[in-house]
């Protein structure tokens, strides 16, 4: 056996090797995290695997940078067997796919193969103008990102130059090896051949370079961003495979385990999964630029979340797994932020942690929940949930949260509200409305077919109580036989949830299933789309199970129907914009009703949408509690969707979401603007014939 | 330091009250308990002294029917050690008995300092404390709104209308906190869990006799219904007539 051969054999495998041994290392540290089932559902995460993985499709969400990395992406899928079949003839000189593969089909894989190189090459050239001349804002990352971007695109670009000169090289000293359907090869042949007829050098110089360029690139990736190259199909594999509505879900959490920690503080306290997503992440900053609180300037980003994870297992994975090989790599350590810069193992672990050290409270307190993020991520990155574990730990194992968080907290044990009003209050709004309680409905031995589930907003928010009135109005003019459960009414908890607080949450929500199964209801209606996902797709966790409809579908389905006395005629033409709320949006995938609803109910409807709409709409800024807090860092974000909302031109806006009423609302009065901002039940409910 | 703080349960300040049936006492249902403002930063006082002052020993007393316990758990959920329900069957409205039954447990409990709310939402009395403090025989100082323990001496800053005083006293002092002096820790999960394996001793309190009593209740008359004079710059004139004439508030 030559020498080079043998020399060739100890790379490869000596490379392989130390890939496998750093994986290995990797998949250590990511089992600290907590167990958790993910092979459930195999065929939705195969499906997932194919669609959002191979074909990219979350990816081309940005159709620019989408189509350049879809075809590097592909590029790869494909010339990776060109790779191994190169490997294989450093082995075994002369091995071509050729001996076994039917004519026809190679020439295809020599084709694809050729034609890939240089759309590879194509796409990198416009990846680097991209980094160094256009400077798109979500890739702004500190120098070491860039530069592990610049060198993981100059690795990719110069194994598809490689390729094609070796390819070039071999045709020239053999025009028999390289076939007519390797046109961009020989053509390169051409130009080789003129500058040197026999080629021998040149051809083991690139084919070694391509080689070695290879095994580079292969152990470049654990201590790079791009080690999303290894884990991303992987990922989306184990990511939520959760229909519309349970998606949105936050983790169980049983709070009668004798544990001492609530909560996540640190990474042993996330799941192997949020571990996963720390690797899967190439810091493309989707994320980040839907972020509704970093687009108006809090502190909050949800890249840097991921990149933290990321940075905190890798500086606290090799200490407490006892890796000796040290993983403080820097490149897998930069990141957004301040550098940990921990020097020893002690300090490692009793000094640093993932909160604090990396991740501070009020990124956390600025999140809405609004699920942009994770809705951008390529690779179903689950920022959220990683965002809602921390909360848990801050409230519920070290009582931290801003100050204005703790009266509603307060008043959600004491009133069953979030706001200090007296619960007594809670059904005034349907005075003089004929409206029954479920408590009087069912001492006349009667059953209603619906609960109208009002909602703390809709109960006491003098705007909001509007909308509430609108909606009873238009149930009352279908004859639906509905009830209310007045005084007996309070808050599911969903609010106390959303920032952390589990344990008033499970109090809250166990004590309304327990009202609600004492009526044995069924089916429950709300105008809330905050009760409606908490109530129909959370309450399953703690026994409660009731078909919830948001009030936007329940309207649409009366009007489909033809159940709703409609004043008839033309009437003036609107212009109507509509403002996606999250939580029947990102959550539940409902962006049709409303706009169905508005079409339907208004003869002369012209619906025009904002920038940023349907599942790319931007929040309120009410969700996640948000409701709750002051808003003192940047611009403010209903103000920032209300101007979008006002710059339609519309003549009014409609909403679907009591919170979003109110922010919206703000927003229009602090743009000193008069256009009407409805609920879709007050639009519906003024063109109902006046009985 | 060993501290004492004296706390009671009372309702939700938000609550729509009623007069029960007997006309002499409030209807309570419905009605949403918790520990009493005053008291939760008495308590709240008392754990931070605790936790500047280093090793030392919160207990919470309060006398009372069982419902009491709750609030003493809640107490302990903010941080307090342990906990002791002198119990009877309903509060007296007699503070000078209710400080009878605590002066005779504190007394030999060797407290440096026994804390209490200024005085308590439901009856706005603020006997209490301070018979307690004369019974026991120590220093007593009411509505602080800032407190310093130092070398077995307190310091106290008590805000007065227009004036701020600073009075200093020896241990062992009674000491009656005011609102604003310290915002109540929130329990965490981790607290509640913890308050439930803390002692919590229950003894029959010891009340003096029980000489006033509450006669009757009212509620204070509605509030006139408000008025809309008129809307824009046009309803001014009308609106500064009437607070001159009418409201004369101007």
């Amino acid at each position: 056996m030559p020498a080079s051969k043998l020399i060739f054999i100890f790379l490869l495998a000596g490379g392989a090797g130390f890939f496998a041994l750093n994986v290995q290392r990797l998949v250590r540290y990511m089992r600290l995290g907590h167990a958790e089932n993910r092979t459930d559902a195999p065929l939705t995460r195969l499906k997932n695997v194919l669609t959002i993985g191979i074909g990219q499709t979350k990816i081309f969400r940005d159709p620019i940078a989408g189509a350049m990395h879809a075809t590097i992406f592909w590029g790869f899928m494909v010339l990776t067997a060109g790779t191994i079949e190169i490997l294989i003839q450093g082995v075994f000189t002369g091995f071509s796919y050729a001996l076994f593969l039917p004519r026809p089909v190679f020439q295809l894989y020599a084709f694809s193969q050729d034609v890939f190189a240089l759309l590879v090459l194509g796409a990198i050239a416009f990846a680097f103008y991209r980094r160094l001349v256009l400077h798109p804002k979500r890739l702004e990352g500190d120098k070491l990102e860039h530069t592990d971007a610049l060198i993981i695109l100059s690795l990719i670009g110069g194994l598809m130059v490689t390729l094609l000169l070796t390819n070039a090289c071999q045709y020239v000293l053999d025009p028999s090896a390289i076939g007519p359907e390797k046109a961009i090869s020989r053509g390169l042949a051409m130009a080789i051949g003129a500058v040197d007829p026999q080629p021998v050098v040149a051809a083991r110089v690139f084919w070694w370079l391509h080689v070695l360029l290879v095994l580079a690139f292969l152990n470049y990736l654990p201590y790079s961003k791009h080690l999303h190259v290894a884990t991303s199909l992987i990922n989306v594999f184990f990511s939520n495979t959760s229909g519309p509505g349970q998606k949105g879900v936050m983790r169980a959490m049983d709070l009668e385990a004798d544990v001492e920690q609530f909560g996540a503080s640190d990474v042993e306290h996330l799941t192997w999964k949020n571990l996963l997503d720390g690797y899967s992440c190439t810091e493309c900053g989707r994320c980040t630029a839907a972020c509704p609180a970093n687009i108006t300037g809090k502190p909050l980003s949800p890249r840097k979340i991921v990149i933290n994870t990321r940075q905190r297992l890798m500086e606290k994975g090799p200490v407490v797994t006892g890796d000796r090989m040290e993983f403080l790599h820097p490149a897998l350590l930069h990141g957004e932020g301040d550098d940990a810069g921990a020097t020893t193992a002690t300090e490692v672990l009793t000094e640093h942690r993932l909160l604090d050290t990396y991740i501070t409270e009020e990124e956390l307190w600025a999140c809405t929940s609004c699920r942009a993020c994770v809705q951008e991520c390529p690779v179903s990155i689950d920022q959220l949930d990683i965002i809602n574990e921390m909360r848990r730990n801050l409230v519920l194992s070290e009582s931290r949260f801003p100050e204005e968080v703790q009266p509603a907290f307060e008043s959600l044990e004491r009133n069953g509200s979030p706001w200090a009003f007296s619960p007594a209050d809670r059904a005034n709004w349907a005075e003089g409305m004929d409206i029954p309680t479920m408590a009087e409905v069912v001492a006349r031995g009667e059953r209603p077919d619906v609960l109208f589930w009002v909602g703390c907003m809709g109960s006491f928010d003098d705007r909001a109580k509007k909308i509430t009135v609108a909606f009873a109005r238009i149930l009352k003019a279908c004859k639906i036989n509905f009830a209310i459960l007045g005084q007996e009414e309070h808050c599911h908890g969903d609010p106390a949830r959303r920032l952390g607080n589990e344990y008033l949450y499970q109090m809250l929500a166990k004590d309304t299933i327990g009202t609600l199964d004492r009526y044995e209801v069924k089916t429950i209606v709300t105008s809330c789309p905050h009760c409606f996902h908490q109530l129909g797709n959370e309450f399953p966790q703690l026994g409660g199970n009731y078909e919830v409809i948001h009030h936007s579908t329940f309207i649409e389905r009366l009007l489909q129907d033809a159940r709703m006395p409609l004043q008839s005629g033309e009437g003036k033409g609107l212009t109507v914009a509509y403002h996606d709320s999250c939580y029947l949006g990102r959550y539940n995938d409902i962006y049709d009703a409303p706009r169905e609803t508005l079409r339907r109910a208004l003869p002369v409807v012209d619906l025009i949408e904002p920038k940023r709409t349907r599942d790319r709409g931007l929040c309120c800024g009410a969700g996640g509690g948000r409701m709750f807090m002051e808003e003192r860092v940047g611009k403010r974000i209903n103000v920032e969707r209300t101007e979008e909302l006002l710059a339609t031109g519309a003549e009014t806006i409609a909403v679907a979401c009591p919170f979003c009423m109110t922010m919206i609302s703000d927003g229009v009065k602090a743009a000193q603007s008069d256009v009407p901002v409805l609920d879709i039940a007050e639009v519906v409910a003024g063109q109902l014939v006046s009985s | 330091m060993k501290i004492a703080v004296c706390i009671k349960r009372t309702p939700d300040s938000e609550s729509r009250f009623r007069i029960a049936a007997s006309s002499a006492s409030i209807d309570e249902t419905g009605l949403k308990f918790d520990i009493d403002d005053f008291a939760s930063y008495a308590v709240e006082v008392a754990l931070q002294l605790n936790e500047k002052q280093g090793p030392g020993e919160t207990v919470a007393y309060a006398v009372g029917p069982d419902a009491v316990q709750e609030t003493l758990r809640k107490a302990m959920s903010m941080g307090v050690d342990r906990a002791v329900q002198l119990k009877t069957d309903a509060v007296p409205y007699d503070g000078l008995a209710v400080a009878k039954a605590l002066a005779a447990e504190l007394k030999s409990g060797g407290y440096d300092l026994i804390l209490f709310g200024k005085h308590a939402f439901d009856t706005s009395a603020g006997i209490v404390g301070t018979a307690t403090a004369e019974l026991l025989g120590v220093s007593c100082v009411t509505a602080a709104t800032k407190l310093d323990i130092a070398n077995g001496r307190g310091t106290a800053r008590r805000e007065l209308e227009g004036v701020a005083e600073i009075v200093e006293f020896p241990l062992p002092a009674v000491v009656t906190i005011d609102e604003g002096i310290a915002r109540p820790r929130y329990p965490s999960l981790k607290g509640i869990m913890s308050a439930k394996k803390k002692p919590l001793e229950t003894r029959p309190a010891q009340l003096g006799n029980v000489r006033v009593t509450v006669k009757s209740m009212a509620l204070p008359p509605d509030r006139p219904p408000g008025r809309i004079i008129g809307e824009g710059t046009a309803a001014v004139p009308e609106l500064v007539r009437l607070l001159q004439t009418e409201a004369k508030v101007l």
